[in-house]
């Protein structure tokens, strides 16, 4: 039996290249039991190759992977026994009903897995529709059937690649409140996405990937914390506003945004402090402030001016 | 963690055995596309058959004998084990061997954990258990209208009737192997479809009517699979003769290469 280990998923120097193309390049990823962890960056920075690789899906051309503490792919069958997953848009067999395709994930399973079938079609919401044929469901209910299917395993991972791809507003807000429930009981949730907002929401551990690299790891405090302090500042000519603050020590970034500015911190200033200072120098230089909100900098902030970085670097 | 059910044993009558062999036999029972033209191609292709020629004797009984008897009963043979039934099986064969692909289902299937030959070797089972049945009832049809209409004429022993349909199940589950191979190796259920009818129909015809070729045709799968047939080879479409044992070898490399070659391509193909 393998050790129980801190993290369900480990790589170390993990790549893969297509062609010469490195896709996943030299990946040391570790996902903690029982956390809700986001695998962010930007489409085609390799998340879905890392997932493929994870999954036994392809080969990686170096490195090594752990999945539940099991080598990859020496133990696949019994690592892959406790996860479940999608990976890009589910597939079915359309000519088939929804417990049909259910019937035939299970009988790839152990054998329990049948008996969780309307357990698992309850759960997405699928039951009254559990006889139709898949050809008939919508993306979204493709997309809650496809979540069934991963449930069937009753895993302890889950892998869930752009898994809110084709789900309503409504959708997406169960799907939120599901994920909540799986960290509840324990399971880990890998959650891979180029939707930032998606992953600040659902997430607390995440790491940024950006050609087949990772470039930030952590919780997502830790991510959007340090340099991060940002003031959103409404007012009547945000030119003027712009060139009064300019030389004010405490900023690293000024930004014009539409009715105002929006600055970013050095590190070691204080918000509040920083956020009198400049409306006493506006009000100085007479300009009409109407609002002026201190923040934290975003996840997307942050992963945009990661991205952008290394795109400049580059 | 919280399970989704409790995690007790089931009972062994619950266990279900042969999971994903029925699997893979609902996936293909259900597709229209595939039990449609087994049906019509087997039993279909029996019933036009028989219904044909007797309505011949009916509307001249002095020139066209009744549908039954011996010598329509080795046409039906031939329908079933060179012909329809061939080409019905390996329609089958190449869905199987293409479904889970064109679905997008493979990738999930190989995500579970389960081994790849394992998942190949159920779908070998799987779509046998629905060819036979209809491979069989075809052949019971013929059995039946072969008594019933003979009309007078000699109809063949038990011992030919259960030979004769031994044959016709041999001819059907080699050639669904074979296809289902092909199918996993090019992953185009349309591709697979068209090499295989190729094969069957003009190019193995092609290749037995190169006299020069001599011996060498004994590895036709068509050649190799007359040679097993019941009926004395002068009786069969286009028969060269060739011994049991050279026939049995040739149909066992038939189907391992072609297996071989699925296989291999399940293992290695990325999902």
């Amino acid at each position: 039996m393998a050790k129980q280990s801190d993290f369900v998923i480990e790589t170390e120097g993990l790549k893969k290249s297509f062609g010469g193309q490195m896709a996943v390049d030299g990946v040391d990823l570790c996902v903690p039991r029982g956390s809700a962890f986001g695998y962010l960056g930007p489409n085609g920075a390799g998340k879905t190759t890392l997932i493929r690789m994870l999954l036994g899906l392809t080969q990686p051309s170096g490195g090594t992977m752990r999945v539940l503490g099991r080598p990859m792919p020496k133990e696949r069958s019994r690592a892959l026994a406790g996860v479940g997953a999608i990976v890009e848009e589910p597939g079915f067999h359309k000519h088939l009903s929804g417990r049909e395709n259910l019937w035939i994930a299970a009988a790839a399973r152990e054998s329990q897995a049948h008996m969780r079938i309307d357990a698992v079609l309850e759960r997405v919401g699928l039951s009254d529709r559990a006889d139709d044929r898949v050809g008939t469901y919508s993306q979204g209910m493709r997309q809650r059937l496809g979540i069934a299917r991963c449930l069937l395993a009753d895993p302890e991972v889950l892998i869930l690649d752009e898994p809110t791809n084709g789900l309503d507003p409504g959708g997406i807000q169960e799907f939120r409140a599901l994920v909540r429930s799986w960290i509840a009981e324990g399971r880990t949730v890998v959650l891979s996405s180029h939707l930032l907002d998606e992953v600040e929401k659902i997430c607390d551990q995440v790491a940024i990937v950006d050609r087949g690299r990772i470039v930030a790891q952590g919780t997502l405090a830790e991510l959007s914390a340090g340099d991060d302090g940002a003031i959103t500042i409404g007012c009547d000519d945000p030119h003027t506003a712009l060139a009064s603050i300019d030389g004010n020590g405490s900023l690293r970034e000024i930004e014009e945004i539409s009715g105002g500015l929006r600055v970013l911190l050095r590190p070691d200033a204080s918000l509040e402090k920083v956020a009198a200072e400049l409306n006493k120098q506006l009000v100085a230089a007479g300009i009409a402030v109407h609002r002026l909100e201190p923040s934290h900098v975003s996840l997307e902030h942050r992963f945009l001016e990661i991205t952008r970085r290394l795109g400049e670097n580059s | 963690m919280t399970t989704l059910e409790s995690n007790v044993q089931l009972p062994h009558s619950l266990r279900m055995p042969f999971r994903l062999e029925r699997g893979e036999f609902l996936k293909l029972r259900k597709s229209r596309g595939v039990w449609i033209p087994l049906a019509l191609l087997s039993i279909g292709g029996i019933a036009v058959m028989y219904t044909a020629i007797e309505l011949f004797h009916v509307y001249n009984s002095a020139k066209y004998t009744s549908a039954g008897g011996t010598d329509h009963f080795e046409g039906a043979l031939i329908l079933m084990g060179q012909l329809g039934g061939m080409i019905a099986a390996g329609l089958v064969g190449a869905a199987a061997g293409t479904l889970d692909l064109s679905s997008g289902v493979f990738r999930d299937f190989i995500s579970s954990g389960r081994s790849r030959t394992r998942l190949f070797v159920a779908k070998i089972s799987g779509g046998l258990a629905l060819v036979l049945p209809f491979m069989a009832a075809a052949y019971a049809l013929a059995a039946v209208l072969c008594v019933v209409l003979a009309g007078g004429q000699p109809t063949p022993s038990i011992a030919l009737f259960v030979k004769a349909g031994l044959w016709v199940l041999l001819s059907a589950s080699v050639i669904y192997i074979v296809a289902l191979g092909l199918g996993s190796l090019v992953g185009s259920r349309a591709a697979a479809v068209s090499i295989l009818i190729a094969y069957l129909i003009p190019v193995q015809g092609i290749l037995h009517a190169i006299g020069v070729l001599g011996r060498a045709r004994d590895a036709l799968l068509g050649v190799a699979v007359e040679g097993l047939s019941p009926l004395a080879p002068a009786d069969m479409r286009n028969a060269i003769p060739i011994s049991h044992t050279t026939s049995v070898i040739v149909l066992f490399f038939w189907v391992a290469i072609f297996a071989g070659l699925g296989l291999w391509r399940t293992q290695t193909r990325d999902a």
